[in-house]
């Protein structure tokens, strides 16, 4: 269910590649799933030594769903002043990937990728093959559902299910303000509540 | 957890963090050390993930600069900016900001890096156990701030600049207490200097530790002062200049050993080249509007609300349901205390951004710790650390 302050829906999410402003310094290119690594590991050998950013966007009703997006930078190892340095180019390059497809990892072409894949990962759903070690970095291990995802919704899910310990839930009791019968028996109310949650 | 290793015979793990007081948040590092040497760290991150990115999607252009500012505490005016000037690059709007807006926006994150800088400079004394240095950085870090209070506010979030320009122009007697900040500088920055940067304790722990390689810190994805103190004089204030940098005379401090004590050196620098440019915004500051003109974007002027309907409506309309931006995609770059801080944003012509994607310097920044901490000593991991200078509110998001 999208969250009541979502943005509106349905054929709004438009793909921005389609009516993209030349506004940006960098190169764009377009790139399928499949010729994916072969592209990047040429620029890398091309000299695009840093892999600026890699993240996602979900277009949520637009085939294929989502974009990864490759920002590159072409920046010399002999760049010692900013003189030298000077405007290096940038490039972007665009993957659509759709749900159950599967990206090449490239972790292999720089080891920055690895942080920023498990992210994407993490917050999209998005599975890199081959990266060493795609695992949850943002979210707890065991969470459900991918956050940055637009059918998700914005306030997640409605319980909370880290169980607290025992110990912290005899000391509310304690610590709380028993006297005014009220607080305390709406104290106890909570805490029996929030025991047979844990329990269960 | 995640350190999934063959126990051998002298290997040991170790967990560093989350609640440490040397890992300047809430980090973990997973370390195995065989005797005190370390022989693999695993940072584990998100700890203090809020979802800034899905919260800012889900508010109006101009209400998601006040989540944006949350990610780097430390200097939250360069997240601002940054995410402002992305805004008004896909307004079309970034030629007709007023110059005095500018150079104010260019003052304020030059005054918030040296801010940001001092918290870096402290904290990391220490952890080598200078405590008074701490001080001496704070008391500068504290005018810093009651400059922002005055102009904005608020101490660490001031929420100052807008889409277009800023809130309002800075009140009277700003320019005073600047001026004040500017003569203090130098001799504060003297101070600094001699209570750490010769001190043979602070070099006994900084030369040498944690190495960091030219090729390695670009193919780790390491910017800003972490990646100058390996000899690579990359800044996007001279590459990609925005918001007029290109008019200011300073320099990009780069030093070639690579280590901690390099990084510690560049920052120091880096914060005498900050004031430079204060100081020359300061001077040439111009007269005239902070805001744009184009009531499509700029609320109508506080006192015309209560006496003309039409700026009364206006007003609610803006705040109400804010204006739509324009279709695409753009990526703008900002230069941040800690490297380079973009952000990527899509509109799909609404009135909410339809996504927000931070490219977190201090993230990437702090990767390279899987690589730098090998073969350190376990003492010298705060080292390491310290010397990058996350801040995890945006390593986490």
């Amino acid at each position: 269910m999208p969250s009541p302050q979502a943005p509106p829906l349905g054929n709004r999410a438009v793909d921005p590649t389609a009516v993209r402003p030349p506004l940006d310094d960098a190169t764009i290119e377009r790139i399928e799933p499949a010729q994916l690594h072969a592209r990047l590991a040429a620029l890398r050998a091309d000299g695009f030594t840093v892999l600026l950013d890699l993240g996602a966007v979900d277009y949520l009703d637009r085939r294929p769903r989502f974009d990864v997006i490759y920002h590159l930078l072409k920046l010399p190892l002999d760049a010692t002043t900013p003189q030298k340095a000077g405007r290096p180019p940038r490039m972007r390059l665009l993957c659509g990937v759709d749900e159950g497809v599967k990206l090449q990892t490239a972790t292999d072409l720089w080891p920055s990728a690895d942080w920023a894949e498990r992210e994407v990962f993490d917050l999209f759903g998005i599975i890199f093959e081959g990266h060493p070690d795609l695992r949850r970095i943002q979210m707890p291990n065991d969470w459900e559902g991918y956050p940055l995802r637009k059918d998700y919704p914005l306030r997640g899910p409605a319980l909370e299910k880290t169980p607290r310990p025992e110990f912290a839930l005899k000391s509310n009791l304690v610590a709380g303000t028993p006297a005014s019968g009220k607080t305390a028996a709406a104290l106890a109310k909570q805490i029996a509540k929030a025991r047979g949650q844990s329990g269960a | 957890m995640a350190l999934n290793v063959e126990q051998s015979g002298n290997s040991m793990i170790l967990s560093l963090g989350p609640q440490h007081p040397s890992t300047h948040g809430v980090l973990q590092v997973l370390t195995q050390i065989e005797g005190e040497t370390i022989v693999r760290a695993d940072p584990e991150i998100g700890y203090l993930h809020t979802g800034i990115e899905k919260s800012a999607e889900n508010l109006f252009w101009t209400q998601a600069s006040t989540v944006i500012e949350r990610m780097d505490y430390l200097s939250p005016l360069t997240n601002a900016l940054c995410y402002i000037l992305a805004v008004e690059k896909l307004l079309g709007v970034t030629d007709r900001i007023p110059e005095r807006a500018q150079q104010l926006r260019v003052m304020l994150s030059e005054l918030s890096r040296i801010a940001s800088h001092c918290v870096w400079l402290g904290t990391g004394g220490i952890d080598l156990g200078a405590i008074s240095p701490f001080f001496y950085a704070f008391d500068l870090r504290e005018n810093i701030l009651d400059l922002f209070e005055v102009s904005g506010g608020a101490r660490m979030h001031p929420n100052y600049l807008r889409i277009g320009g800023l809130r309002e122009d800075i009140p009277q007697g700003f320019l005073d207490r600047l001026d004040e900040l500017i003569a203090k500088f130098p001799g504060r920055m003297r101070d600094l200097r001699k209570l750490l940067q010769n001190n043979p304790i602070l070099q006994d722990r900084m030369v040498d530790v944690a190495i960091l390689e030219p090729a390695d810190a670009l193919a780790w994805n390491i910017t800003g002062p972490s990646l100058r103190a390996s000899g690579i004089a990359y800044d996007v204030r001279k590459a990609y200049p925005y918001s007029g940098y290109e008019q200011y005379d300073f320099d990009v401090p780069t030093r070639t050993e690579g280590d901690a004590y390099a990084r510690f050196l560049v920052r120091l620098d880096e914060m005498e080249q900050a004031m430079r440019i204060v100081e020359q915004a300061r001077r040439k500051l111009v007269g005239g509007s902070v805001m744009i003109d184009d009531t499509k974007i700029a609320p109508p002027p506080k006192e015309t609300i209560a006496l003309s309907m039409e700026a009364l409506i206006h007003h609610f309309k803006l705040v109400s349901e804010s204006f739509r931006v324009p279709p695409g995609d753009v990526y703008q770059a900002v230069e941040g205390p800690r490297g380079e801080l973009g952000y990527y944003l899509v509109s799909n012509g609404d009135n909410r951004p339809w996504r927000v994607r931070t490219r977190p310097p201090s993230m990437y920044n702090l990767q390279v710790l899987k690589k730098l901490a090998i073969g350190e000593l376990i003492a010298d991991m705060v080292v390491c650390i310290g010397s990058l200078d996350p801040v995890f509110g945006e390593v986490d998001r």
